[in-house]
């Protein structure tokens, strides 16, 4: 019996491990690999997400088909309960494995939290109907992955970088025989193809290390607490036909209590659906071989806890009410014209309710254009994601930020309706621009131009240089029925700082409101 | 008066005006005139593998330019995400026949690489470079995207624009440097030929090159000396470079150049373009540092 109980356990920790490694490589994989079509369904832990797919629907007022992989998932727990949470779920899984290097703290009364995540549920749904999209922050993939995104995994290529650079110009030849080709092989399979640079990569970073410090309070504290999949989750596996069930007489020994990292048992050994993700811990622990998992269930057990009523109609009614203040803020009447969406980016409500915030597109983002914004569209639009022309730009042939995007906040354009997509529009400082400013020849930015007329032409001028010598130089200038507002103009600008042509908001196609002044008719 | 008298005073007199000030400046006119003038050879094929050794047979083959042992780098311009068609980046067979050329001449290495312009890995890819190189199949080929760690300063010593610039190691430590532009249309330079080419060796914010560009792609010119340049015109951009897109911009000539001396080379291919050498300001400035002849009539054009 004893034995049978540990092949329960460890099929559940290898389900974890398995998917966590598959998890791991579909986020490597989240990358341009020769062909401008992705080989894999690299978004697929964000599609069988309900809560997100909820939280999206509700907030577009439609039903997301990209989402449907996740009724599967709740379709599975209404049979097997959160086994979600204890089987599949990867960063359950990394608490799992960083629990007992996380000292715990001293005990408080956690009950009380317990209800929070329901609160949280009702909270960030409503919101989401009346345009507060808040998923993001709360979501576990949405945390984990920007997280890996923006600053675990480009942090691991800053230490094998500088190792291997160190390596190979401070040792002697023997060790570099040994190291290059580690070196290359690393390159070639888990290390990223280039460095890549991100904003809030430490405020990313920090809210991943903030649910690890939560441990502390209790092991899976945010699984129990916050975690809105999880309470999606617990809603549905209140009806779940499999539960874990006590015999009727055992030692109270208690064991199982003490065991189960949700909480999920009561004094009567009763083991609550809502917090049980299946861990199986309790049948290998129970001396007796008491508990068991099984279909025929009579009575439900209640709750370790008690879901005010008074405190979720509250929350409901403040995130019913919220919203309707953020239309107060002056970037309702003009949004902030250097924030400037992705390719395919559905006019900002709309984008804002469906981006879940996941990291997805500034992970695939080939040019290392697209990074978390921070306040410009507001405390809600936090890390959804905006195009740096200094840090990179948008490739002209690429598309690959709509393909990985879960809920299509960003729509799958094709290549050919890429390139008629306008994002944004560039201005050139004179002030700053050699050729004007310094009669120094430049024009950088016309080579890099990337449509096929070129968007940035120049005519030839007699200026005075900072000699006050005559040149004759030529001026950059852009036409904006051509320009797309990749950007490459201001990312390739070699003047230090600041670039001399920088690149707005203005004209883009996603937004009527903000359309340039023409004298003849745009694409 | 005497005859004798007369004819003194006449050859004292005259002497001011037929003796000049003596010159003991060495212009670059009279070091090209020492020199040999320069094989630059031509051809036009349908067949680029055939037409790459045609147009190096006038030179003597590959076996003048790869010696058996040699650390090869072939240096095609594939910085753009640009299909082949497009002819923003070296034709891939062209840079294919070079490699197997290369390496059936007995090379060591025979390295390919640039430093792009565009995301790196399109480039490779989409110029069509990469599934060339490919289908040889020998390890002595190593195509590679350039590796951050081995750029290495290098001050240009006889610089007259810039003296120090973040240079490729592989390219400074290769036995032979062969050099493979397409030649193009550029905004800022007119045409982008082989001494534009070499800016694909260079880290650092290259932008800066930009500034006094002839003059700055000499002094590059001083430390990257190809052994062999070939000029890929079997495509010409005529417009909208050195990007390109449209197809309309595209003239295919099917004709290659190459030479030894890197700015004859180039002199002689800007005429592909109607163009005369003197327009293009690397072309002159290096010339006029004595890196190579420009003046079409003193070099042997020869039609392969």
């Amino acid at each position: 019996m004893k034995k049978k109980g540990m092949k329960l356990r460890r099929w559940r920790r290898s389900s974890q491990v398995l998917s966590f490694f598959l998890f791991l490589f579909l986020f490597i994989k989240t990358d341009y690999s020769g062909s401008n079509e992705l080989s894999y369904a690299v978004n697929i832990l964000f599609r069988i997400d309900p809560f997100l797919a909820l939280s999206a629907s509700l907030a577009t007022k439609t039903l997301l088909a990209l989402m449907w992989p996740s009724l599967i998932f709740i379709g599975l727990t209404f049979v097997f309960g959160r086994f979600f949470c204890g089987w599949i779920c990867p960063l359950g899984m990394l608490l799992d494995g960083a629990h007992n290097f996380i000292p715990p703290a001293d005990q408080v009364n956690l009950k009380r939290f317990r209800p929070l995540k329901f609160y949280l549920l009702g909270f960030l749904l409503i919101g989401a109907f009346f345009g507060l999209p808040a998923a993001g922050y709360f979501d576990p993939f949405s945390i984990l992955v920007r997280s890996l995104a923006l600053a675990v995994y480009p942090a691991l290529n800053v230490l094998a970088t500088s190792f291997f650079t160190f390596t190979y110009q401070r040792m002697p030849e023997w060790i570099n025989m040994l190291t290059e080709p580690i070196y290359t092989f690393l390159k070639a399979t888990i290390l990223p193809f280039r460095q890549n640079h991100y904003e809030l990569a430490f405020l990313s970073f920090f809210i991943l290390g903030a649910i690890f410090l939560l441990e502390r309070l209790d092991r899976r504290f945010f699984c129990r607490s916050v975690c809105p999949v999880g309470a999606v989750y617990a809603i549905a596996a209140r009806f779940s036909l499999m539960r874990g069930k006590s015999g009727t007489k055992c030692g109270k020994c208690r064991n199982c209590m003490d065991v189960c990292r949700m909480g999920a048992i009561d004094e009567e050994r009763n083991i609550s659906p809502l917090e049980c993700n299946l861990c199986m811990d309790c049948v290998d622990m129970c001396p007796g071989n008491k508990i068991a998992f099984g279909f025929q269930q009579r009575e439900v057990a209640q709750p370790a806890f008690a879901l005010s009523r008074r405190t979720f109609i509250s929350s409901l009614a403040v995130g019913a009410t919220l919203p309707f203040f953020l239309d107060t803020r002056t970037m309702a009447k003009r949004p902030d014209p250097y924030l400037v969406r992705p390719p395919g980016a559905l006019p900002e409500d709309e984008f804002l309710g469906r981006c879940v915030r996941c990291g997805e597109c500034m992970k695939v983002c080939i040019g290392n254009a697209l990074q978390p914004t921070f306040l410009s569209a507001g405390l809600e639009g936090m890390f959804s994601p905006r195009l740096n022309a200094r840090t990179g730009y948008c490739e002209y042939n690429c598309t690959l930020c709509g393909q990985v995007c879960p809920t299509g906040a960003l729509e799958e354009l094709t290549l050919a309706r890429k390139h008629l997509t306008k994002i944004g529009n560039i201005y050139f400082d004179k002030n700053r621009c050699l050729p004007f400013a310094k009669g120094i020849p430049c024009i950088v930015c016309e080579e890099h131009c990337p449509t096929p007329d070129k968007a940035i032409k120049f005519r030839e001028a007699q200026v005075l240089n900072s000699l006050g010598e005559k040149v004759l130089v030529k001026q950059p200038y852009v036409i904006d029925e051509r320009c797309i507002g990749c950007g490459i103009c201001e990312a390739k600008c070699p003047l230090p700082g600041t670039s001399a042509v920088r690149l707005t908001s203005a004209g883009e196609s996603r937004n009527p409101q903000n359309a340039l002044p023409t004298q003849s008719l745009p694409y | 008066m005497d005859r004798r008298y007369f004819i003194k005073q006449v050859l004292l007199w005259s002497a001011g005006i037929s003796t000049s000030i003596p010159s003991f400046r060495i212009g670059p006119e009279l070091l090209a005139a020492e020199k040999e003038s320069p094989v630059v050879s031509h051809g036009k094929d349908k067949n680029y593998n055939e037409l790459v050794s045609r147009v190096l047979k006038p030179l003597g083959g590959i076996g003048k330019f790869v010696k058996t042992g040699d650390r090869v780098v072939i240096k095609p311009n594939m910085a753009w995400d640009r299909s082949p068609d497009q002819a923003a980046n070296t034709h891939p067979l062209v840079v294919k026949a070079l490699a197997e050329q290369s390496l059936a001449a007995g090379a060591k290495t025979v390295m390919v690489f640039d430093r792009t312009c565009n995301e790196a890995r399109r480039c490779y890819v989409n110029s069509g470079i990469q599934q060339a190189l490919e289908s040889i199949n020998d390890k002595r080929l190593k195509f590679y995207h350039p590796d951050t760690r081995k750029f290495v300063p290098v001050n240009i010593k006889r610089g007259k624009a810039v003296n120090r610039l973040d240079i490729y190691r592989d390219a400074l430590e290769a036995d032979s440097y062969i050099n493979v532009p397409v030649a193009k249309h550029h905004g800022l330079s007119k045409l982008t030929l082989g001494l534009k080419n070499s800016m694909g060796v260079l880290g650092g914010n290259r932008g800066n090159m930009h500034h006094n560009l002839g003059q700055k792609l000499a002094d590059l010119a001083t430390v990257i000396q190809p052994k062999l340049t070939v000029i890929d015109a079997t495509r010409i951009l005529l417009r909208n470079g050195p990007q390109g897109g449209d197809l309309d911009d595209v003239k295919v000539l099917d004709t290659l150049v190459a030479s030894a001396d890197p700015v004859a080379c180039d002199a002689f291919a800007t005429t592909l373009f109607n163009m005369q050498p003197d327009e293009i300001a690397s072309t002159v400035a290096a010339y006029n540092m004595g890196l190579g002849e420009m003046h079409l009539d003193r070099m042997q054009i020869i039609q392969a």
